[in-house]
């Protein structure tokens, strides 16, 4: 058997040292290397490196605050309607970080369309790896709420599923290095609106299942339940436990990402820690966000 | 920027009350953490053929008892960046 070449990881060694090289290159670490082309020429010279931890952070997950500091906002959008639009929407600083925001939703809603239809027109009998993992998440999530809910109510696994890819893919696409790039979980908005989604659909559950005013009693009646107050806290905790615990992962996760490389930016970009706080962090807080809204459902049906 | 000695006051009081807050935040989950692994040790060592689920349950049950700390983490992180001198 003839011995396996591996390009890739050669490609990658070469790139490392080459690395390594500019930075000893470089010299002093208050100072960047700049490399490029001038009146046609090769040239590489030393650039002052101004760098400030806190701006940084600032500039990455406060983004409005920092340019309402700064001045001037970057023409992120192409088209001045899109612009006048967004500045018609009443907001008290720039609409930068909703702008990202949005732009990342769709992002992510696009990679969702085409990973379905693309599963779709590759269906077959025989099935490929990629149709394997989407069939074990799509059996292995069925098996849960048929476990928590029963056989009957095995209707409510397409917004399981939903759930559980959306905000995985949310999760996953931080971890692509383009600038500009960032998780939609790790603004509160998209946690906080889909935890009041799935409490919502925990009462209109209740509501079918059990009836509208034998629900309400649960939260009115005194006579009936004597702690209603604790119950009406407590469905807000829910939501209020339920996204910040998201939320505070993904965004403790960056940060830690961004301090440690900065730490070492002139050195490497920080592989391992991408792969723990992206892909391991985001992959189970996904599972447990799904988790938890599927047992807030069977807690309110089952009885 | 020049601070005057209120406001030097108030943004030490800000990141000492961070600090305090994360390091005392996270001593609950770190302990509720480590109890879960030492039980899912214990159990995997009793019945290995049960492992993938028992691993799978420790994990669900470490990242649900890790929420407080999360909490705490949220504090600290609004008392560093969102308190306004």
């Amino acid at each position: 058997m003839a011995k396996k070449k591996k390009p890739m990881l050669r490609i990658f060694l070469i790139f490392f040292v080459i690395e390594v090289i500019l930075v000893f290159l470089s010299g002093n670490f208050n100072r960047e290397l700049e490399i490029g082309f001038e009146n046609g020429k090769f040239k590489i010279r030393h650039v002052e490196s101004v760098f400030n931890l806190q701006e940084k952070i600032t500039e990455e997950f406060q983004i409005d605050e920092y340019y309402k500091h700064h001045g001037e906002t970057p023409k992120l959008w192409g088209s001045e309607k899109l612009y006048e639009f967004f500045r018609s929407i009443p907001m008290d600083s720039t609409p930068v970080g909703s702008f990202q925001l949005l732009r990342m939703l769709l992002i992510v809603d696009i990679v969702l369309l085409l990973l379905a239809l693309f599963i779709r027109k590759f269906l077959t009998r025989r099935p490929s790896k990629s149709q394997i993992l989407f069939e074990l998440i799509y059996t292995s999530l069925e098996e849960f709420v048929t476990e928590t809910l029963g056989r009957d109510k095995v209707y409510y696994t397409p917004y399981i599923v939903t759930l559980f890819l959306f905000i995985w893919v949310c999760n996953l696409i931080g971890t692509i290095p383009i600038p500009g790039f960032m998780e939609p979980t790790r603004n509160l908005n998209v946690p906080l609106g889909l935890g009041v989604l799935a409490v919502v659909i925990v009462h209109a559950s209740a509501i079918k299942f059990k009836g509208a005013w034998h629900h309400i009693q649960n939260y009115v009646n005194p006579k009936k339940n004597p702690l209603f107050l604790l119950d009406i806290v407590g469905e807000v905790s829910k939501v209020v436990s339920i996204s910040f615990r998201l939320f505070g992962n993904i965004l403790g996760g960056a940060i830690i990402i961004l301090v440690v490389s900065s730490l070492v930016s002139f050195v490497v970009f920080p592989v391992g820690l991408n792969l723990f706080f992206g892909m391991f962090v985001g992959t189970i807080q996904a599972f447990v966000f799904t988790m938890l809204a599927l047992t807030y459902i069977g807690v309110e049906i089952s009885e | 920027m020049e601070l005057t000695l209120a406001q030097g006051i108030a943004k030490a009081a800000a990141l000492l009350g961070a600090g305090l807050c994360m390091g005392m935040g996270a001593l609950g989950p770190g302990v509720g953490e480590g109890f879960v692994a030492g039980k899912a040790c214990e159990g995997i060592a009793r019945s290995p053929e049960n492992a993938s689920l028992i691993t799978r349950t420790m994990l669900v049950g470490q990242a649900v008892s890790e929420s407080t700390g999360i909490y705490s983490l949220v504090i600290a992180l609004l008392l560093i960046f969102a308190v306004k001198i």
